[in-house]
């Protein structure tokens, strides 16, 4: 599969160097590490999401239930750790375990009974929304006890010490570049096109430059944050599902041509099911940490945020009718959308003008790929 | 007499290729002129270039309307100009009727309410022009390719196009039809509207063309009056040798029974009506069973059903390999040793956006595993080896199959089903809209095939192709079977009774 990035990717990286100076000029807190920390909490929890409905947008479906099951999954945890004391890590297993269950059935209803996954996760976003306020009671439901913590709370509050942070950042760094040059040389000895050396060179140096600009930015605050850890972890799971896995290459031949892929010997409903299947593990481990952020279970915990993942994919250049897509990209969709949230909240923009412009840059977003997709 | 439309010196070139070279051609009014090439020689570009696909500009060269300098910005241009092409993927909506799609996009109008009156009204003069029998409130949806062909051509001419320009018009048609739309042609020949044919079909090109121009490697290599020369002429012009052999079919050994069917009743949905009734038949290692027909006589539903592809099982045993088989899906059929070329490469056969590789191996990922991931390595060689073997015509592996011509894309179709290393292959109409050369090779791996033991069902709609290539015949007529015919058995006449479900007693 190809390795290198396209024009696409680099557009995305020329808006969000733009987004980015225009709020450091604009609110110089912006770049303060405190707040980069925070910045990094809020984009894991968005790419994480994102890119979990990657998966199921791949194969052409979409899932409008995530941001209720946010909700859901984070209260249902909530309220038996707080009000019924079980331990948290049980808790979160059924957290879990409950999301997988719902999730591989609402992926059975859309294949087995081929009702289009727009309807049946709309009546997902609807009884998980009824759900969650049930199991909370419509009240506030602390993720702990006050003043204490569990590993629950620890999600969001836990940062790797400095040191440690390091460490990790420079054995990221170097699994990348064994990696690319492992790739390199079985592509040239397959007689496929490989970048220019000085290109590679370039982009691995870029990559350093932003790994080590991160780390040390974080690290002036706490280091890095957990969920910045678990989106590593999601990431190259989903990267390597999709890339190096039969099932991830099914997933591109059904969002290519699904009666092709199904002549082809592709099992597609069990692709399907196993995609929502997955994403419902995505969506419990977003509840918690989403939920765990907050504090508390509350009623709005998780609102709208089907739809900030879906822009984050769209922006990443994932085609909504399947077959496109990718990590990277993905993660990039996530950062101008985190971005755009954080710099708007230190500038204490209007909630009304905080919508349009998510809006506007989505639309933006998808007119520029379509622009670049023609050349 | 001057040319109605003329291109001069035309050069096309893409990123790595130049697709066409000094190319020169010229159309007269009134004139059917065929144009003739293998896959890759051009042909279709230089279509998109005269119908505008191509705009001015992106070429070198000039092209000519009526003697003035044609240079057309976009495809309505071209149209606006009086030329229309008749695409093989035809541009019809089945969900509306016959009237409004020929009037789509220039309804007429009262006011700003649509004349629904003259719509009808001059739907029914349209389809009365082009010999069709049919209400103008007919949905598209419900009406044969033949007909849709038609529907499109009185389209064409509802835009007062003096140029038609026929894709591969004749692939999907069956032998009637085909009739029909040449009588069509020579018809509208009459009235002055000239025509250019591309076909890989001689037989079609001979009883209609005037003038054909071999198309070479995206060179004009000639252009030759039709009734001043002849097939061989013509092939030797397109592949640039000679072909001695058009059916090169080694006689087989047959071996054991690898697959047989017996009173095989099967309809498309569970309560739903019976579409092949009582079918039975044996298929031996080694053999090529070629199955006929016309269309809708229900081949390419025996082989979807068999590969667990189509319809419910209403009676009957089938037996694979010795063992009874019933396949739920084609995951189980692929399972079992069954592979499947599909008719229709496009909706069945390929992802269009995706590379060469990714389609080569999609059948096979499952056993070019090594623990959960895919063996980038083994899945590369195995890529490259079909690749290089089956001579597919592209820059590398990672050429997206959406952008190459017709022939190499059948290649990569069968190039996935041999990979799955199947006992039993099914190719259905594995020559359909490919050029001499590539139905060559096509035919070459079918004895390879059979050489290494495995057993082949061959679906054509070319009787020439059937008697040339199989071992022993079945003609399918109306969801049965209509006769079985062993090599020496097998005539023209008798097939085609037998397609037609009447029996030919013996001459």
């Amino acid at each position: 599969m190809k390795t290198k990035l396209t024009l696409r990717d680099f557009s995305l990286l020329f808006s969000l160097l733009v987004i980015g100076t225009f709020f450091a000029l604009a609110a110089p807190q912006f770049l303060s590490s405190r707040n980069l920390s925070m910045l990094a909490v809020e984009l894991a929890i968005t790419a994480t999401l994102a890119l979990g409905m990657l998966l199921v947008i791949l194969p052409g479906h979409i899932d409008l239930s995530v941001g209720s099951g946010v909700g859901l999954m984070g209260g249902i945890a909530s309220v038996l750790i707080f009000n019924h004391h079980w331990p948290a890590g049980a808790a979160i297993a059924v957290s879990v375990t409950v999301a997988l269950l719902l999730w591989m059935a609402m992926g059975s209803l859309i294949v087995r009974q081929r009702i289009p996954a727009f309807i049946i996760t709309l009546g997902g976003l609807l009884i998980f929304k009824g759900a969650f306020w049930l199991v909370i009671g419509s009240r506030t439901i602390p993720v702990v006890a006050g003043g204490q913590s569990n590993l629950y709370s620890l999600l969001t509050t836990f940062y790797l010490p400095p040191v440690a942070s390091g460490g990790l950042v420079a054995l990221v760094f170097a699994g990348l570049v064994l990696l690319n040059l492992r790739a390199r040389r079985r592509r040239s000895a397959l007689g496929f096109a490989v970048d220019d050396a000085e290109i590679a060179f370039l982009k691995l140096f870029l990559t350093a430059q932003g790994l080590l600009l991160f780390v040390l930015t974080v690290n002036q605050f706490r280091g890095i944050p957990l969920p910045v850890v678990i989106l590593g972890c999601v990431a190259l799971v989903i990267q390597v599902i999709t890339r190096h896995t039969p099932f991830g290459r099914h997933l591109y031949a059904i969002g290519g041509n699904e009666e092709a892929a199904f002549v082809s010997g592709v099992p597609v409903q069990r692709t399907v099911i196993g995609a929502f299947t997955l994403l419902g593990g995505i969506v419990a481990v977003t509840g918690l940490m989403q939920t765990a952020y907050a504090g508390a279970s509350t009623t709005t915990v998780g609102d709208s945020m089907e739809l900030d993942a879906i822009a984050a994919c769209v922006i990443g250049g994932t085609s909504l009718r399947g077959g496109r897509g990718s990590v990277l990209g993905v993660i990039f969709g996530a950062l101008i959308m985190a971005c755009l949230l954080n710099g708007m909240t230190l500038l204490a923009v209007a909630p009304e003008m905080k919508f349009i412009v998510r809006g506007v840059v989505l639309t933006l977003a998808v007119w520029m790929d379509v622009k670049l997709a023609k050349r | 007499m001057p040319a109605l439309l003329e291109a001069r010196s035309i050069t096309k070139r893409f990123p790595g290729v130049t697709a066409l070279r000094e190319v020169s051609f010229d159309l007269r009014p009134g004139e059917i002129h065929a144009l003739c090439g293998e896959n890759g020689a051009g042909k279709s570009t230089l279509i998109k270039l005269l119908s505008g696909l191509h705009s001015h500009g992106s070429y070198e060269g000039e092209l000519f309307f009526d003697g003035a300098p044609a240079q057309f910005a976009s495809i309505a241009d071209a149209q606006h100009t009086g030329l229309a092409v008749i695409y093989q993927e035809l541009a019809l909506v089945d969900e509306l009727t016959v009237a409004e799609n020929l009037f789509l996009g220039c309804e007429p109008r009262r006011g700003v309410l649509i004349d629904w009156d003259r719509i009808w009204r001059d739907g029914r003069a349209l389809l009365a022009r082009v010999g069709l029998d049919l209400a103008p409130d007919t949905l598209v949806g419900d009406l044969g390719v033949g007909s849709k062909q038609l529907v499109e051509i009185a389209k064409a001419l509802s835009k007062n196009a003096r140029i038609l320009i026929l894709d591969e018009p004749t692939a999907a048609l069956a032998e009637r039809e085909v009739d029909t739309l040449l009588e069509l042609l020579r018809d509208l020949r009459r009235r002055g509207i000239a025509c250019i044919y591309i076909s890989h079909k001689l037989d079609e090109v001979f009883a209609v063309a005037d003038r054909i121009t071999v198309l070479r490697d995206g060179a004009t290599i000639t252009t030759l009056q039709s009734s001043a020369t002849n097939k061989n002429e013509v092939i030797r012009a397109m592949v640039g040798r000679e072909i001695t052999e058009l059916f090169p079919r080694h006689t087989s050994h047959p071996g054991e029974v690898l697959l047989s069917v017996d009173d095989l009743c099967a309809a498309a949905v569970k309560g739903g009506p019976a579409r092949l009734h009582h079918i039975s038949f044996e298929l031996r290692a080694g053999e090529v069973l070629g199955i006929g027909g016309l269309m809708g006589a229900g081949r390419t539903e025996l082989l979807m059903h068999l590969f667990g592809a189509w319809g419910v099982r209403l009676n009957g045993h089938v037996q694979l390999g010795g063992r009874p088989f019933e396949a739920a899906s084609p995951v189980a059929a692929l399972a079992a040793g069954l592979v499947l070329a599909s008719e229709d490469r496009k909706r069945y056969g390929l992802i269009l956006a995706e590379s060469i590789g990714f389609n080569l191996s999609l059948s096979s990922l499952t056993r070019l595993r090594r623990g959960a991931l895919i063996d980038e390595e083994r899945e590369a060689h195995a890529n490259q080896g079909l690749f290089s073997s089956l001579q597919v015509k592209a820059p590398s592996l990672e050429t997206a199959v959406g952008t190459l011509s017709g022939g190499n894309q059948q290649k990569v179709v069968l190039g996935k089903a041999l990979m799955t290393e199947p006992r039993v292959v099914f190719l259905d109409e594995p020559t359909r809209g490919i050029d001499v050369g590539a139905k060559l090779e096509v035919y070459t791996l079918v004895n390879e095939l059979t050489a290494q033991g495995k057993a082949v069902v061959l679906v054509s709609s070319e009787l020439p192709e059937l008697l040339g290539m199989s071992d022993r015949i079945l003609m399918l007529h109306d969801g049965r079977v209509g006769g079985a015919f062993t090599k020496p058995e097998a005539t023209p006449e008798r097939l085609l009774a037998a397609a037609m479900g009447r029996t030919l007693t013996a001459a």
